[in-house]
């Protein structure tokens, strides 16, 4: 919609609305006279809000706040009783991460340490580093 | 925002108020009042709270979904979350603002996910055995007393039942416009609090609002 169609949608809408300043009112009904148009429209939109207006009120149903409080009842109910319930399982899965961690961490100790201590022996043996050990007797020089 | 500042009233003014405005003022007391004491968990509180608003909540549900089953779940569901999320309440404007935007939220939230399912059930309101039982539906009909004559009730009835059935085939958006402006009777401000709409942007899409309703509804305003 271009603005000034939207400025004048606006002015309609405060002037139904009985929103518009008395000044502005009355210049927005001046507009009406010389415009048969928008007076037609002005009327239609004033008969379509009456009859919008006059549907009756409506009512909740008698038991509406009762049955609400119900339900926050059992909300309420199943939040405290269920919480360990809904958490158990959240708390059997952490223990078996932490139980699988802890054993590859093991195992992953457990495959170190051989290598570790072969090398550990290996170095006595040896005078400088990067050298293999020399198996059986030394040559006699001649 | 600390409860104290929930539980300050709104100043009254050293001017003399309209009786409206005063009555207003009292109700914004009350509400936080009954605010404060819901977060310190009075269930009591939370109770009249849903005294106090559901007519008005239901009413708006029911003209959004055009359902009367559908309307008062979505009723219901309202006032949980308000329970639930009253904690998130600041305390910014008044009370039933922030009620009436989580209602037009579920709202929303609901026929989006009835077009979804293509929801075609839906029971005209007028047509329940309800809104023609003035214990449930209120006081006598307004529309019926325009028509005089025997067959008033049937064609009061009737322009209810259209009304409520082209209201129903306006956008989401302008049928909210609608039912806050024109049924529920609220000020352009306490809208603007509600949409979060600019006070320009409201105004021009009331207009294609009314004027779409207008049109569906021209062989009534003869």
């Amino acid at each position: 919609m271009p603005a000034t169609q939207d400025t004048s949608a606006e002015r309609m809408t405060a002037y139904l609305d009985a929103e518009l300043p008395a000044d502005e009112a009355a210049e927005f009904e001046e507009q009406l006279a010389l415009d048969p148009e928008a007076r037609s429209e002005v009327e239609m939109l004033r008969k379509m809000m009456s009859l919008v207006s006059s549907l009756p009120e409506v009512e909740a149903p008698p038991d509406f706040a009762e049955k609400v409080s119900r339900r926050v009842r059992r909300r309420q109910a199943f939040t405290e009783a269920n919480w360990g319930l809904v958490s158990l399982p959240f708390q059997v899965l952490s223990i078996v991460v932490i139980l699988v961690v802890a054993a590859l961490y093991m195992m992953a100790q457990l495959e170190q340490r051989p290598t570790g201590k072969m090398e550990r022996e290996a170095i006595p043996g040896t005078h400088e580093a990067g050298k293999m050990p020399s198996s059986g007797p030394a040559p006699v020089e001649p | 925002m600390p409860e104290a500042e929930i539980d300050e009233a709104p100043a009254a003014s050293s001017e003399p108020q309209s009786p409206e405005a005063e009555a207003r003022r009292q109700a914004d007391i009350r509400d936080r009042r009954l605010v404060r004491r819901l977060r310190a968990g009075d269930q009591r509180a939370f109770d009249e709270l849903v005294r106090l608003y559901q007519h008005r909540i239901f009413g708006l549900t029911l003209r959004m979904l055009g359902n009367r089953q559908e309307a008062e779940d979505v009723a219901q569901e309202v006032f949980i979350t308000l329970h639930r999320a009253i904690g998130q309440y600041r305390g910014e404007g008044r009370f039933y603002t922030w009620l009436y935007r989580i209602a037009t939220n579920t709202c929303k939230n609901r026929i989006k996910y009835l077009r979804g399912r293509n929801f075609h059930r839906s029971v005209p309101v007028e047509e329940t055995p309800e809104a023609h039982d003035p214990g449930h539906d209120g006081p006598s009909v307004p529309l019926q007393a325009r028509i005089a004559g025997p067959e008033a009730m049937t064609e009061g009835a009737r322009l209810q039942a259209a009304i409520q059935q082209e209201l129903a085939q306006l956008d989401p958006e302008h049928r909210l416009l609608i039912i806050l402006r024109d049924i529920q009777g609220l000020s352009y401000q306490e809208i603007l609090n509600i949409t979060g709409l600019q006070e320009g942007t409201l105004k021009s899409r009331l207009h294609r609002a009314r004027v779409a309703l207008k049109e569906r509804l021209a062989p009534y305003l003869s």
